[in-house]
């Protein structure tokens, strides 16, 4: 059985470690790799075949350096090889306008970043549902 | 022949001066006595036959100087009439040594030579002594004393009479105006060029004293001059003014210049004076002064004009400044205190055994003030980004902005099991971002300040009034005071502690900015305790507010 893998690309280390934490905690064989930017994320996409191969899940923040989270969205659901790959904007914006022309885009949901520890196993339970494998544990509320 | 003497041959006086004169010529030539007498006889014969019978005689006394001889010669002119004889004639030509006689025209002319003694010298200065003798030989009788003076009289006037004519045509051919006045500012003389120009004669200026001819607003500087100056001027006056053109009906400017005459006792005679045109001269004098004045409000305006660019430029960079600082503020600040709320929450969730009770208060305390900060952040740069620069003016369906609002709000909205009823709302010309951002704050507001004991509603509707969409936000909510109106719409005034309600402050004044921003305007009704109405009115067709 192939190991499930989400790609986090953010250029906040604090946030991925966040999520990264908080979605091992509720499943630990999840393979977690990270991007900094739009730009490395796609390069690791195309260059390394067996990422691609587990990949089940893209969570992407908006506000990043060199190629953003709208571009790096256009970018990955404008490749077919990529396009089918569920893609969920995680972002500190709250911006419904801004929600609403992502989702246009195939954004598969908008989350927003957690500000609390609940907040943040409630997400990576919701990260875990995505997906399409049981959790571990019950998740909170 | 040299000239000597001359006599008019009219009457019997004449006959005895010629009879004189001709003895004189002979003496002074150094003829003798004898030689004298004959040669005055023969000149009194012709002489006399011309006073009988000739109109216009003269008798002309002269000396010839030719390579061998020398002759004092007496010629005798006249008009005779052919049927009187000149019987005295045939006597004189046996008197002289030498006769000649020729007529022109009319006139006849008989010479009589007779000799100089070849050894008496004769040069250019005896013959000018001589010349000098005859002018003046003193009177021979009462008679010739008036006639000489008659003479006299006679050529000097025919002098005065030449010069007087050059003179006038000398002034009148001159470029100026030339006059004299008298010592009640009467005009004496005047050339043509006065007359030419005025259109006026001496008598009329005289008479209307110049008031034709001076400008108006000349005119008064003028009449002072005309009147009081000169009646006892003693120096020279200058005045310019304007004179009128009568060919052209233009006042040009003029440069008058009199001068008082004086006798030789000191005494004010009359005026002389000319008047030249220096209207060219004033204009270009006008015209660079006008330049001189053009160039310092040039030099005026494009120092201010620097001044302004170096503003504008300032403006700029402060304004690239406070937008690099919204920069900062949305991201790089809200970020860490996104972090500072989130690990506060966890220290207390998972080492809540490990701190006590004061520390997880404390940690708390922390975390909201962490949160209150982030929403000020949040709102401080929602403020700034409402400028004219960013606003992008599209057709914007009120209706889907009130229902994204909603949905923005769905979880307050769930916990507060509030109403929100939007009415049928317009589609406008507006900034869809800032018009989300108006629903969100007032909507938020409403929320925020509800009753504890009743469920909230509020009523999103619209109406057309003149030009306008009037957007109503009715609410069931606190109410407040009306005195508070403009306090609430200005940033950072609250009307509640920030335990009580947790809120910005800034929240009614971007509402403000947003409504301005779009030629709008935002009030609202209450009464304390009995909700409040917000209204919104916005043109039908928004212009960017500059």
């Amino acid at each position: 059985m192939n190991t499930v893998t989400i790609l986090i690309v953010d250029d906040d280390p604090d946030d991925v470690l966040i999520i990264a934490d908080a979605i091992k905690e509720l499943h630990p064989s999840i393979q977690i790799v990270s991007a900094v930017n739009g730009e490395i994320a796609m390069e690791m996409l195309t260059n390394h075949s067996d990422l691609k191969a587990g990949l089940s899940l893209i969570i992407l923040d908006l506000n990043m350096p060199r190629m953003n989270g709208t571009q790096t969205l256009m970018a990955l659901k404008e490749n077919q090889k990529f396009e089918k790959i569920p893609v969920v904007i995680y972002s500190t914006s709250v911006n419904s306008l801004e929600k609403e022309k992502c989702l246009t885009l195939g954004a598969h949901s908008y989350i927003t970043k957690p500000l609390s520890y609940k907040e943040s196993i409630s997400i990576a339970g919701y990260f875990i549902q995505l997906c399409n494998i049981p959790s571990l544990i019950n998740l909170p509320g | 022949m040299h000239e000597m003497a001359k006599v008019t041959l009219e009457n019997e006086m004449d006959l005895i001066l010629a009879h004189k004169r001709s003895m004189k010529l002979a003496e002074i030539a150094g003829l003798s006595l004898s030689a004298q007498t004959t040669f005055a006889t023969a000149v009194s014969e012709v002489a006399r036959n011309t006073i009988d019978g000739g109109k216009s005689g003269r008798l002309i006394l002269n000396v010839e100087i030719d390579q061998r001889d020398k002759y004092i010669v007496a010629c005798i002119k006249d008009e005779h009439a052919h049927n009187i004889s000149r019987a005295g004639l045939e006597y004189a030509k046996k008197l002289v040594n030498k006769y000649n006689i020729s007529t022109k025209g009319t006139e006849t002319s008989i010479e009589l030579f007779y000799y100089i003694s070849p050894t008496f010298k004769i040069d250019i200065q005896k013959l000018d002594e001589w010349r000098l003798f005859f002018r003046n030989e003193p009177p021979i009788s009462p008679y010739e004393e008036l006639k000489r003076k008659n003479e006299q009289l006679q050529k000097l006037s025919e002098k005065v009479q030449k010069s007087e004519t050059q003179f006038k045509t000398l002034t009148n051919s001159l470029p100026l105006i030339i006059f004299s006045l008298d010592l009640e500012g009467q005009l004496l003389y005047s050339n043509e060029w006065l007359i030419k120009y005025s259109g006026e004669t001496i008598e009329s200026l005289n008479k209307n004293r110049w008031k034709t001819f001076v400008h108006e607003d000349d005119y008064n500087t003028f009449l002072v001059l005309l009147e009081n100056k000169i009646g006892n001027g003693k120096i020279a006056i200058r005045l310019q003014a304007r004179l009128l053109d009568k060919a052209n009906g233009e006042y040009l400017w003029h440069q008058l210049s009199i001068t008082p005459y004086k006798d030789d006792n000191g005494l004010l005679q009359y005026w002389t004076g000319f008047i030249v045109d220096i209207h060219a001269q004033k204009i270009v004098e006008e015209t660079l002064k006008d330049n001189r004045e053009l160039k310092q409000i040039q030099t005026q305006l494009k120092e201010s004009q620097q001044s302004q660019e170096r503003y504008i430029e300032e403006l700029n960079r402060s304004n690239q400044e406070l937008q690099q600082f919204a920069f900062i503020a949305s991201h790089d600040l809200q970020e860490p205190l996104r972090k500072l709320v989130y690990y506060s929450d966890y220290l207390i969730n998972q080492y809540s055994s490990s701190i006590n009770e004061n520390g997880i208060e404390c940690l708390t305390k922390m975390q909201n003030s962490a949160n209150r900060m982030r929403m000020l952040i949040k709102d401080i740069l929602i403020f700034s980004q409402i400028d004219k620069e960013r606003i992008n003016l599209n057709d914007v369906d009120l209706n889907m902005i009130a229902h994204h609002a909603r949905q923005d709000f769905e979880l307050v909205i769930d916990e507060k099991k509030a109403i929100l009823i939007i009415g049928d709302l317009p589609v406008i010309k507006a900034d869809e971002r800032m018009m989300m951002q108006l629903f969100e704050n007032i909507i938020s507001n409403s929320l925020k300040y509800s009753k504890k004991n009743l469920y909230p509603e509020i009523h999103i509707n619209s109406r057309v009034k003149d030009d306008c969409i009037v957007l109503s936000f009715k609410d069931n909510g606190l109410g407040f005071d009306e005195k508070y109106l403009t306090q609430m719409f200005t940033h950072f005034q609250r009307l509640h502690n920030y335990i009580e309600f947790e809120g910005t402050g800034l929240g009614l004044a971007i509402c403000r900015k947003i409504a301005e921003m779009h030629n709008g305007k935002i009030w609202a009704e209450s009464k304390e305790g009995e909700g409040a109405t917000f209204y919104v009115s916005l043109p039908t067709y928004s212009n960017v507010h500059n």
